[in-house]
C-alpha cells in the first residue's frame, strides 16, 4: 500500500465515521437495550426490576398465546405476500396491455396504496359489517367477518392485499416498461407463443425486481399490526394477534416491559433471519449472472 | 404610592428565583377527552377561573380511544423526569387505571384535601373505584352502569314483563320472534368481541353465576366450576339462537346501533345509550324499558359493571393546591349538574332526582336504582393485566373454539406468570 492510499483509506474511514455512528447510536444501540431488557423482569408500575435470565423465552417457549402468535403471523405473511405477488404481476401485466385509460388506472392503484393503515381498517370495518356491509350485501350472504374463528383471518388478508397488491403492481410494472420492445421481437422471431414468451423472457428479467418487493412486503407482514389492531383486537379467540399485537399488548398496555421486550426480541430476530434467507438468495443470483 | 412602589419592588424580588410566590399567576393543565356533542368543559374551567383569579387553567385533548388515552399517560408519567413533571396536572381516569396510577405513584394522595365523608354522595360502586390501599386516589366523576334495555313495546304486545332471569328473556325471545315472524328482528344483543367490552359481560355473568374474577385474596377464577358454567352462558345464548352470531364482532356501537334501528329485542349496553334511543326522530324512541340484568336461575336480577372516569392530579404538579381545587370543584354536584344537561351521567346520587335534570333526562331516577346495585370492575392496579390476558379466551369461548373449562383454565394459567410477585 502506498502513502497515498493509506491516507485514502484514513479519509475514507473518516467520511464513513458519521454513517457508522448514526447508525450505531439509532439501530445497534436500542436494540441492544431491548435485548438487555429482555433478560430483566421489569413492571414500573409495582417497581419491580431485577434480572430475569432467560425466563421469559422459557415462558413463551411454552405459552399457547404465543405460539398462536407465532401462527397468525406466519399464515398471514405466507398467504397475503402470495397473494399480492400474484395479484400485483397480474395487474402490472394487464396495465401494461391496456391502451386507454392507464394513467387513470395508475393514479387508483395508488390511492388504495396512500391510505394510511387505520383508515383502510376503518374502511373494511364498514365494508364487513354483519347487516349493512357492502361484502355482505353485494355477495347475497349473511357472513360474519370478523366474528367468526375461520374467517376472520381471511379476512383480514383480503384487507392487506387489497392495500399492499398496488405496491408490488407498481415495481412490476415500472419493471416492465424498461424491458427493450427487441427482446420481445426475437422472441416472436423465435416462434415462442404468450407463455413460453412469458416463462423465458418476461418473468427472467422481472426476478430481481420481484425477489426484491417480495422482501419488502415479507417483512412488512411479519411485522403486521394496524390492521388486526383496529379491526379485531387480535380476535376472536386470540386467531388473528400477529407477535406484534402481542407485543404491543405486554409493552404498552400492561407496561411489561421485559416480557414485551422478549417478544419484540423474537420478532428482530425472525424479521433477520428472513432477509438474511433473501439477501443470500440475491447474491448468488447476482454472482450467477 | 408607597404601596405600589412596595409592590413592584416584590414582584422584582420574587423575579429573582425564588420560589413563586402564592398569588402569584399559576397555570394549571387539565389533560381530558372530548365530551360528546355540546362540551361543558369549557364553561366549568371559565367559572372555575372566575372564582379562583390567581389560577388560570389550560385545557388539553385527550386521543379518542381508551387505549390510547392510557398509552399517552403511562408514557408521560413514567417517562417524565421528576423535577420537571409530566406537563400536565389534572387528569382524567378512566375507572380501571385508577388503582395502577396510584400503585406506580403517579398520583397525589387526595385523602388529606377532603373533608371526612366528601365521596359519600357518590354511587358506592363509583366511590370505591376511587379507593385504593384505603387512601383517595381520585374523585368520582362520570358514571357508566351495564344495564338491560329491552322493547317495551314488544313486550307489552305479546303480555310479557321485563325479564327477571336468563331463563325468562331466552323464552321471551322465542316467544316474540316467533310471533312477529320477522328475520331481521334478533333476540339478544351484546358486546362479545375480543375487547375491554367483552371483559365487562363476562363479569356480569360471572357475578349472576355467583362468582367473580378475583377471589377475597387475590387469586383468579377462585371457582372454577361457577367460572366455567358463566362462560357457558354465554356461548349458550349463540348456540341457542337466543343472540346471533356476530355478537362476536360486536362492541357497544355495532349493538347499540342494531337495537336502535330496531333490530334487536333485548341490548346489554351503558346508560349512555338511552339518550340516544330517546332523541327525536330515533326510530325506538319512546318503546325502550330499562332493566338490571337478568340473573341466573332464581336468584333475581344481577349487578352491572361500572364504567365512566375520575379526576385524578398529578402527583409532581408545581400547584397541588390549584390542582386539588380544580378537581374538587369539576366533581362538585355544582359541575356534575352542569355536565348532566349534556351527554355524561354524574356520580352523585342526589342528581338523579334533581327535578330540572329529571324533566330533561326522565330515565335519571330509574337509572339511580341501577347504578345503586351496581359493581366496580375489580380495583386492582393489576387490572389491566388481567383483562387483556382474560379476552383471548373469554372470546374462545363465545366463538365455541375452547370449552369454558379449558378457557379458565389456560386463563389462570396465563395469570399466574403475569401476576407472580405483582401483589
Amino acid at each position: 500500500m502506498t502513502a497515498r492510499e493509506r491516507a485514502e483509506r484514513r479519509a475514507a474511514i473518516g467520511f464513513v465515521a458519521p454513517a457508522v455512528v448514526t447508525l450505531a447510536a439509532l439501530t445497534a444501540g436500542p436494540a441492544l437495550w431491548v435485548f438487555w431488557l429482555s433478560l430483566r423482569q421489569r413492571v414500573p408500575v409495582f417497581g419491580i426490576d431485577h434480572f430475569a435470565g432467560i425466563a421469559h423465552y422459557a415462558f413463551l417457549a411454552t405459552d399457547p398465546r404465543f405460539w398462536s402468535a407465532f401462527r397468525v403471523t406466519a399464515v398471514f405473511t405466507v398467504a397475503s405476500v402470495a397473494l399480492e405477488l400474484l395479484l400485483g404481476l397480474g395487474l402490472a401485466l394487464a396495465l401494461r396491455g391496456q391502451r386507454v385509460g392507464r394513467r387513470a388506472a395508475l393514479a387508483l392503484l395508488l390511492l388504495a396504496w396512500a391510505l394510511p393503515g387505520v383508515v383502510t381498517a376503518r374502511l373494511f370495518e364498514w365494508l364487513y359489517h354483519p347487516a349493512a356491509g357492502l361484502v355482505n350485501v353485494a355477495l347475497g350472504v349473511a357472513l360474519n367477518w370478523l366474528g367468526d374463528p375461520a374467517l376472520a383471518l381471511p379476512a383480514l388478508v383480503l384487507a392487506d392485499v387489497w392495500r399492499t397488491m398496488p405496491f408490488v403492481a407498481l415495481f412490476c410494472y415500472a419493471r416492465l416498461l424498461t424491458i427493450p420492445a427487441a427482446v420481445y421481437e426475437a422472441a416472436a422471431v423465435d416462434g415462442a407463443g404468450r407463455a413460453a414468451t412469458f416463462r423465458f423472457v418476461t418473468l427472467p428479467l422481472l426476478a430481481p425486481v420481484l425477489l426484491v418487493t417480495l422482501l419488502f412486503r415479507t417483512l412488512d407482514a411479519l411485522r403486521a399490526f394496524d390492521l388486526m389492531f383496529v379491526l379485531t383486537g387480535g380476535g376472536p379467540a386470540g386467531l388473528t394477534e400477529t407477535l406484534t399485537v402481542y407485543a404491543y399488548r405486554s409493552l404498552f398496555q400492561t407496561l411489561r416491559l421485559g416480557f414485551g421486550s422478549a417478544i419484540g426480541v423474537i420478532v428482530f430476530v425472525l424479521v433477520m433471519a428472513v432477509a438474511a434467507a433473501y439477501l443470500s438468495v440475491l447474491r448468488r443470483r447476482e454472482a450467477a449472472a | 404610592m408607597r404601596a405600589i412602589l412596595l409592590a413592584a419592588a416584590v414582584v422584582l424580588l420574587a423575579g429573582c428565583g425564588g420560589p413563586p410566590r402564592a398569588d402569584a399567576p399559576v397555570t394549571v393543565v387539565f389533560k381530558h377527552a372530548r365530551m360528546f356533542g355540546d362540551d361543558p368543559v369549557p364553561r366549568l374551567v371559565a367559572a372555575f377561573e372566575r372564582r379562583h383569579p390567581g389560577v388560570r387553567v389550560k385545557t388539553e385533548a385527550l386521543g379518542s380511544s381508551s387505549d390510547e388515552q392510557h398509552q399517552f399517560f403511562v408514557i408521560n408519567l413514567e417517562g417524565s423526569a421528576a423535577a420537571r413533571g409530566p406537563g400536565f396536572d389534572v387528569m382524567m381516569l378512566d375507572v380501571i387505571w385508577v388503582p395502577e396510577f396510584a400503585r406506580a405513584g403517579w398520583l397525589l394522595d387526595l385523602t388529606p384535601s377532603l373533608a371526612p365523608g366528601e365521596l359519600d354522595a357518590h354511587f358506592p360502586a363509583a366511590a370505591e373505584a376511587a379507593r385504593w390501599n384505603g387512601r383517595v386516589w381520585a374523585l368520582p366523576w362520570n358514571f357508566n352502569v351495564g344495564v338491560l334495555y329491552y322493547r317495551a313495546d314488544l313486550l307489552a304486545r305479546h303480555g310479557l314483563g321485563p325479564p327477571r332471569s336468563d331463563a325468562e328473556l331466552a323464552r321471551a325471545v322465542q316467544r316474540i320472534r316467533a310471533a312477529e315472524r320477522d328475520p331481521k328482528l334478533e333476540g339478544f344483543v351484546w358486546q362479545g368481541k375480543q375487547y375491554e367490552g367483552l371483559t365487562c359481560n363476562a363479569l356480569e355473568a360471572l357475578w349472576a353465576s355467583g362468582t367473580a374474577l378475583l377471589g377475597p385474596d387475590g387469586e383468579v377464577l377462585p371457582d372454577t366450576t361457577r367460572a366455567a358454567h358463566a362462560l357457558a352462558r354465554l356461548r349458550g345464548w349463540i348456540t341457542d339462537g337466543i343472540s346471533p352470531p356476530w355478537v362476536s364482532a360486536a362492541d357497544e356501537e355495532l349493538t347499540r346501533r342494531a337495537f336502535g334501528d330496531g333490530r334487536a329485542i333485548f341490548l346489554r349496553n351503558w346508560f349512555y345509550a338511552m339518550d340516544l334511543f330517546d332523541a327525536p326522530g330515533a326510530p325506538v324512541r319512546g318503546k325502550v324499558g330499562i332493566a338490571a340484568l337478568p340473573g341466573r336461575g332464581a336468584a333475581g336480577p344481577s349487578p352491572g359493571s361500572t364504567g365512566g372516569s375520575l379526576l385524578g392530579v398529578s402527583r409532581t404538579t408545581r400547584h397541588p393546591a390549584a390542582a386539588v381545587a380544580l378537581a374538587r370543584f369539576l366533581a362538585s354536584e355544582e359541575a356534575q349538574r352542569v355536565l348532566a344537561g349534556g351527554s355524561v351521567l354524574p356520580t352523585r346520587m342526589a342528581l338523579y332526582h334533581d327535578p330540572a335534570l329529571v324533566a330533561k333526562r326522565p330515565h335519571m331516577p330509574r337509572f339511580h336504582d341501577l347504578a345503586l346495585a351496581a359493581r366496580p370492575r375489580p380495583v386492582t392496579p393489576a387490572y389491566l393485566m388481567l383483562s387483556t390476558s382474560l379476552q383471548p379466551e373469554l372470546s374462545a369461548v363465545v366463538v365455541g373454539v375452547k370449552t369454558p373449562e379449558r378457557a379458565v383454565a389456560d386463563a389462570r394459567r396465563q395469570l399466574a406468570y403475569a401476576l407472580q410477585g405483582l401483589r
